[in-house]
């Protein structure tokens, strides 16, 4: 693809129309006057025609003829080239002829009226004025005579005059260019530079620096606004996306540490010395034992972040109608062992099913993780609530233990990833912090939300609403 | 000596405890949160606290400033999951001896150990000299001449214990302290009983090398 610049062709065209209007100007005010003067011309034409012909007066003789006054002749026009005329009466007799033209090499058949032609080197334009009357009248003169006047003037001064026209039109236009062109240059250039400014700007952005800072001149600018607006919230959307993958590779590769730190551990101490076959086989049960809470805790860090990548848009799924009781049964039913085993009885009432559009896995995650909490929270043999119900948007799910409570303090902080509360970090659920994370992740994926109300000595109730249709 | 481990990933402590009393002889205790693991630093005399940061509770920075605010002289090794060295020089600052980053080595956790212990005893070399006794930290032999003299656990632990400070009385109560853990039962007449076996295997003729002050204790001098 061939590269171009925006400037070059503006510019390009900005000094073509500039070009293009200055010849147009120049012709059209060449024409008008060419027009005009040769106007004046043949009004001055017809003038000295008719002064010709006021010099054709009758003899004073008893039989008058026609004579000619030759000394009373206008000045011509021209020094070098002189006017030339010829007069003849109606019966085609010569009258006057001007001196030194032996005969007027005219065009006999002069029609139209004004005509240019070409004598002795030179452009000369003629009028001929037929049926003059002669002004001279006697009583013995004929009725009526009528005279033809041709009369011719060289057209140089027109020409003269038009060439200086010219002459001067071209300089003006030249002069305007010279002045013009280079503030059209300096004008796009300057206005392009908000563009330039932007494009050094966008430059700088890297991983490191997530600032667009238009300057103010391009923020200013009407054609750059939906482009600075466009780019400022693209950079917003990438650095969330790209913080949130750091952190959540930094909170993984940090929290990958103490489980392998496990691992390597019980096998080094299992080298330490020689050791009796039993003893190596339960160093080989404990590092299987190791090895299924790192795969309990990769599989939930994976959990949580393709429920992340749903949440922000960049993963798609097809949602069918299930029932909100049913994932609630589900759940409970794969908690049961661990609230048996601590004696911890969970009670469900609901009106009916409730019906939500979601992904029942998703949500039988959520019941799990958060029932999880709850029996681990409650002391042995008491009892852990659900209650599920309905308003007009949601479907509700409530979850509530009569454990230790939670303090106001660190209420707000226990969803944040890795987060263990103190009692939840006990070893037998080998929890690793994610499962509040995960579950609020997933729920908020869905436009639902989750609120913790604790109170210390009391217990803890979770509130889940997922809405009817996401 | 006698090591306390604060680590709430009971089986790391479980192996860092075991790795401790195998391959150096040391009494350990355990505890998985920082509240017990300041009551246990407070109210024994340990010689050695391995402790995580990242505890239940009181966290370990906070174990660690409340541990020095109140005087206690012991070493102080730190178990992170960080690395990064701001974190780093703010824990030695705060009053740590050592550090080791997980997933660690357990070789160099039990070498960094013995080295802390025996700086804050006051000593550098490895290997501990009284007379003509060799004492090999590093791999719990002693020795006369390049001959190694057979010395049972216990011995060991109490001669080692003694020949890190030479020339010092050492209390009964003190030795039963610091060499068995929170778990022991102690009778004081054991260490007589120790005593008697180490004074049997290494002193011969009238070269005496370990005293007893009536009343006092017991003290190593050449």
């Amino acid at each position: 693809m061939r590269i171009h610049s925006i400037a070059r062709r503006l510019i390009a065209a900005v000094v073509l129309s500039q070009l293009l209007l200055a010849a147009g100007l120049f012709f059209v005010a060449v024409y008008f006057t060419h027009r005009q003067l040769l106007a004046a011309f043949d009004t001055e034409l017809r003038g000295r025609a008719m002064g010709i012909a006021a010099l054709v007066h009758y003899s004073e003789d008893e039989h008058p003829v026609l004579e000619f006054q030759q000394d009373t002749l206008p000045p011509p026009f021209e020094r070098r080239n002189a006017d030339v005329y010829e007069v003849t009466d109606q019966t085609g007799k010569l009258v006057a002829r001007s001196s030194g033209v032996s005969s007027l090499a005219l065009p006999t058949a002069l029609h139209p009226v004004y005509r240019d032609f070409s004598w002795r080197g030179e452009t000369y334009r003629a009028l001929r004025l037929s049926r003059v009357p002669v002004l001279d009248r006697e009583a013995n003169t004929p009725a009526i005579d009528f005279l033809t006047v041709t009369y011719a003037s060289p057209l140089s001064p027109v020409d003269r005059t038009i060439a200086r026209l010219q002459l001067y039109i071209a300089g003006g236009c030249v002069l305007l260019l010279c002045v013009t062109v280079p503030l059209a240059i300096w004008g796009l250039r300057r206005g392009l530079r908000a563009l330039d400014d932007l494009a050094a700007n966008a430059e700088l952005i890297s991983t490191s620096n997530w600032e667009l800072n238009p300057s103010a001149e391009a923020m200013a600018t009407r054609e750059l606004l939906p482009l600075t607006q466009a780019m400022t919230s693209m950079l917003d959307g990438l650095r969330r996306a790209f913080t949130q993958q750091r952190e959540f590779l930094a909170n993984a590769a940090h929290e990958l540490k103490t489980p392998v730190a496990i691992l390597k551990s019980t096998l080094q101490s299992l080298l330490q010395r020689p050791r009796s076959e039993e003893e190596y086989r339960a160093g080989l049960e404990q590092c299987l034992e190791d090895m299924a809470r790192l795969e309990k805790l990769l599989h939930s860090m994976l959990r949580l972040a393709r429920a992340e990548q749903w949440a922000a848009g960049s993963l798609q799924r097809d949602l069918a109608e299930i029932d909100l009781r049913a994932t609630c049964e589900a759940a409970i039913d794969s908690i049961t062992p661990l609230a048996r085993q601590r004696g911890i009885e969970i009670r469900v009432s609901s009106n009916g099913p409730v019906p939500v559009r979601a992904d029942s896995e998703d949500l039988e995650l959520v019941w799990v993780n958060l029932l999880e909490n709850a029996v681990c929270f409650t002391p042995p043999s008491a009892t852990v609530r659900v209650l599920i119900s309905s308003d007009r948007e949601h479907g509700v799910v409530e979850i509530a233990d009569s454990g230790p409570g939670i303090p106001p303090d660190e209420l707000p902080r226990i969803f944040e990833r890795f987060h263990r509360g103190d009692v939840s970090r006990s070893r037998d659920t080998g929890g690793y912090g994610l499962g509040l994370a995960i579950s609020k992740a997933v729920v908020e994926a869905y436009g639902g939300s989750i609120t913790p109300k604790s109170e210390v000595g009391v217990g803890t109730r979770m509130i889940v609403a997922i809405p009817k249709q996401s | 000596m006698r090591v306390l481990i604060v680590e709430d990933e009971q089986r790391l402590a479980e192996n860092i405890a075991r790795s401790l009393r195998e391959s150096a002889g040391y009494a350990v205790d355990c505890c998985f949160n920082g509240e017990d693991g300041l009551f246990m630093a407070e109210s024994n005399p340990y010689d050695l606290l391995i402790l995580d940061l990242m505890i239940p509770q009181v966290d370990g920075v906070t174990v660690l400033k409340r541990l020095r605010s109140r005087a206690a002289q012991f070493p102080v090794l730190i178990l992170t999951a960080r690395d990064e060295k701001e974190s780093v020089v703010a824990l030695l600052n705060a009053g740590a001896d050592d550090y080791v980053c997980k997933p660690f080595d357990l070789g160099e956790l039990m070498a960094r150990s013995k080295a802390l212990i025996r700086r804050g005893k006051g000593q550098s070399a490895a290997v501990l000299r009284i007379a003509d006794i060799e004492i090999s930290t590093a791999d719990l032999t002693v020795r006369r001449d390049g001959k190694a003299i057979p010395l049972t656990a216990m011995e060991y632990r109490v001669l080692e214990y003694l020949a890190h400070r030479p020339g010092a009385v050492v209390s009964k109560t003190e030795l039963l302290e610091h060499l068995y853990d929170f778990n022991w039962e102690r009778f004081s007449n054991v260490i007589e009983v120790y005593i008697s076996g180490l004074r049997r295997k290494l002193e011969h003729g009238d070269t005496k090398l370990i005293h007893t002050l009536r009343g006092q204790g017991y003290m190593l001098r050449a």
